[in-house]
């Protein structure tokens, strides 16, 4: 049961990472656009936004993915070295507290994506709004902790066993 | 609790989570939330944080990084940087270590088109070791050379280290650039000679290769020019001011996958993994920067940078012993912590320091890199050697920190030189203006 639901969500954590993907390839292809035009004197309008815009999308949604594939740089110096228990007790009480860390990050941005809808902020020179962005965050924040979550589980009940 | 003792038990509390195994991109976020929370309101504290992680995030300055990364990753799986170790092999292999200065000449090369050690050291790991191999190289010299090499990654440009530092300290990340070329080459250069005196003294370690023709030598030479073309569209655009560091890594790194589809390079399946190393190391290198931005603003509401900063100026020390001792500080931490984590983590604190004492912050830029170089390749934690030894897996690590041991040496002496002669960094970028 939970071994399945643990395979899907990593296989959507993968999902977003394609699209993390995706915009990579997008900003590439958009500044060097740019940069072509600007030699004709028709630079693309709006390409600095854009491009941090999708930035944003790069990176919150590689975040899980990247945990799954253990791409989070650790200190493994220390807990590598104890026996098997006590190492899953240690890493699933880091995995819950930093389960805590995004779901929070996960819920504020939400909040604050709400907050540009209301004020409706929106970029400088094309006047895209930026909560879609905001909410890339949600996204990409929410996946992680939820992979946390689950790790976290996965470790404390190994480190905890009778 | 005063906010000076909010911010040590902060310190403490975060040097005590890395070491449990918490990635410390969250720990850093972890601690500096808790503790803004603390100092200030909990409501603050997550708006705060909030909008660190956006503004990192969506940073424009930032997507330099990804794209920097790719060129790496692409140049990696189409074979880059195998015909650059065939040049280099091709014109220096007959000597006594040949193909070890050979693979030093490689990774110098490959440097100028990828940002990063570790990335720099597997590339070159897969390409150079089996062929020292078959010559019999000793295991210690072949990895250890690989290992201390792939650090020239981020001190000839492009350079993740050097892109975070500007970022950090709103220092001109071009001139940055520039003032790693000539501290990148001597760094070689000292390796090289490193290579000889070592085989010089025990010739037993290596035999040499063939000596190869006239014309094999004019016909491996086609393999480098690929190479230059890349480094010379891709940091002259950026030191003649027509590119911003963004648009250089994006062309530099659709360049790259033209060049490779245009010599048939490249297949969809390397395409396609040099994408997903692309979204994990920047999506890492990031979580770092964002983590130790909501640290950074931690800090600021304790006093700790103005007292760290105030005792430092009340030392009986001159400027130049107070640099000695940061320096020794930063070898001593560089050996147990990640070297994006150090720096991101000292540099609120360290950079007022150095600009009140005088020093140039261009010139300090490249004394982190350099130190930094040299906590890739020192124990416990050198990532460079755990690199090498994941594709040397007949190796056991000690043997591969030995040998990078000896090279060490080379990088110290480039750090004396640039702590007697800063003109070596300071010369090109005073040029740029």
């Amino acid at each position: 049961m939970l071994r399945t639901i643990v395979k899907s969500i990593h296989q959507a954590a993968a999902g977003l990472n394609g699209v993390s993907a995706a915009a990579v390839v997008f900003i590439m292809l958009l500044t060097c656009a740019d940069v072509a035009m600007r030699l004709f004197g028709k630079p693309i309008p709006g390409t600095y936004e854009l491009v941090g815009y999708f930035g944003a999308v790069i990176v919150a949604f590689a975040l899980a993915h990247t945990f799954v594939e253990r791409g989070h740089i650790a200190v493994e110096l220390l807990v590598d070295r104890l026996p098997a228990r006590p190492r899953a007790f240690i890493e699933g009480t880091g995995y819950l507290l930093s389960a805590v860390l995004f779901g929070l990050l996960a819920w504020q941005s939400q909040v604050y994506a709400m907050d540009l809808i209301e004020t409706g902020e929106v970029s400088l020179t094309l006047g895209i709004p930026t909560w879609p962005f905001v909410f890339s965050l949600t996204a990409g924040c929410g996946m992680l902790s939820l992979v946390l979550l689950l790790d976290a589980l996965r470790q404390l009940k190994r480190g905890l066993a009778p | 609790m005063t906010p000076t003792e909010a911010g040590l038990y902060g310190f403490l509390i975060l040097i005590a989570l890395m070491f449990l195994k918490i990635p410390v991109g969250f720990a850093m976020a972890l601690v500096g939330f808790g503790g803004f929370a603390f100092l200030v309101s909990w409501d603050a504290a997550l708006q705060l944080m909030t909008q660190d992680f956006f503004s990192v995030f969506g940073s424009y300055n930032l997507t330099v990084i990804p794209l920097f990364v790719l060129m790496g990753q692409v140049a990696h799986h189409a074979g880059i940087s195998g015909r650059l170790f065939n040049a280099a092999n091709k014109f220096l292999g007959h000597l006594r270590g040949g193909l070890a200065v050979a693979t030093i000449g490689a990774c110098a090369g490959f440097s100028a088109i990828c940002g990063s050690t570790s990335a720099t050291a597997a590339t070159m790991a897969s390409v150079a070791l089996p062929e020292m191999k078959k010559y019999n190289y000793d295991p210690a010299l072949a990895t250890g050379v690989v290992a201390a090499g792939g650090s020239l990654g981020i001190l000839i440009p492009p350079s993740t280290i050097f892109i975070i530092y500007g970022i950090l300290t709103e220092q001109s990340i071009g001139k940055l650039f520039l003032a790693g070329v000539i501290p990148g080459i001597l760094m070689a250069l000292l390796f090289i000679v490193t290579i000889f005196i070592w085989t010089w003294l025990k010739p037993e370690l290596v035999t040499p290769a063939p000596r190869s023709t006239f014309r094999e030598k004019v016909a491996s030479l086609a393999g480098v020019i690929e190479t230059f073309i890349l480094f010379a569209a891709v940091m002259g655009g950026l030191f003649m001011g027509i590119f911003t560091p963004t648009e250089a890594a994006a062309v530099g790194a659709f360049g790259t996958i033209l060049i490779a589809l245009a010599g048939r390079n490249l297949t969809w399946k390397g395409f396609v993994q040099a994408l997903h190393e692309t979204t994990r190391v920047s999506c890492m290198i990031l979580v770092i920067v964002a983590g130790a931005t909501v640290f950074g603003h931690f800090l600021a509401v304790t006093r700790i940078p103005f007292d760290v900063g105030d005792w430092v100026r009340e030392l009986p020390l001159s400027p130049n012993m107070i640099m000695a001792v940061i320096i020794v500080i930063y070898l001593l931490m560089g050996c147990l912590m990640d070297s994006l984590a150090m720096i991101t983590l000292t540099i609120p604190i360290i950079y007022p320091v150095i600009t009140s004492l005088g020093f140039d912050p261009i010139w300090f830029g490249v004394i982190i890199v350099v130190v930094t170089e040299m906590g890739v390749i020192t124990p416990p934690v050198g990532i460079n050697v755990y690199v090498v030894g994941g594709v040397a897996r007949d190796v056991p690590l000690h043997v591969i920190f030995n040998g990078a041991l000896h090279m060490l040496m080379a990088q110290l002496a480039t750090a004396i030189l640039l702590i007697l002669f800063p003109q070596i960094a300071l010369w090109l970028p005073a040029m740029m203006q």
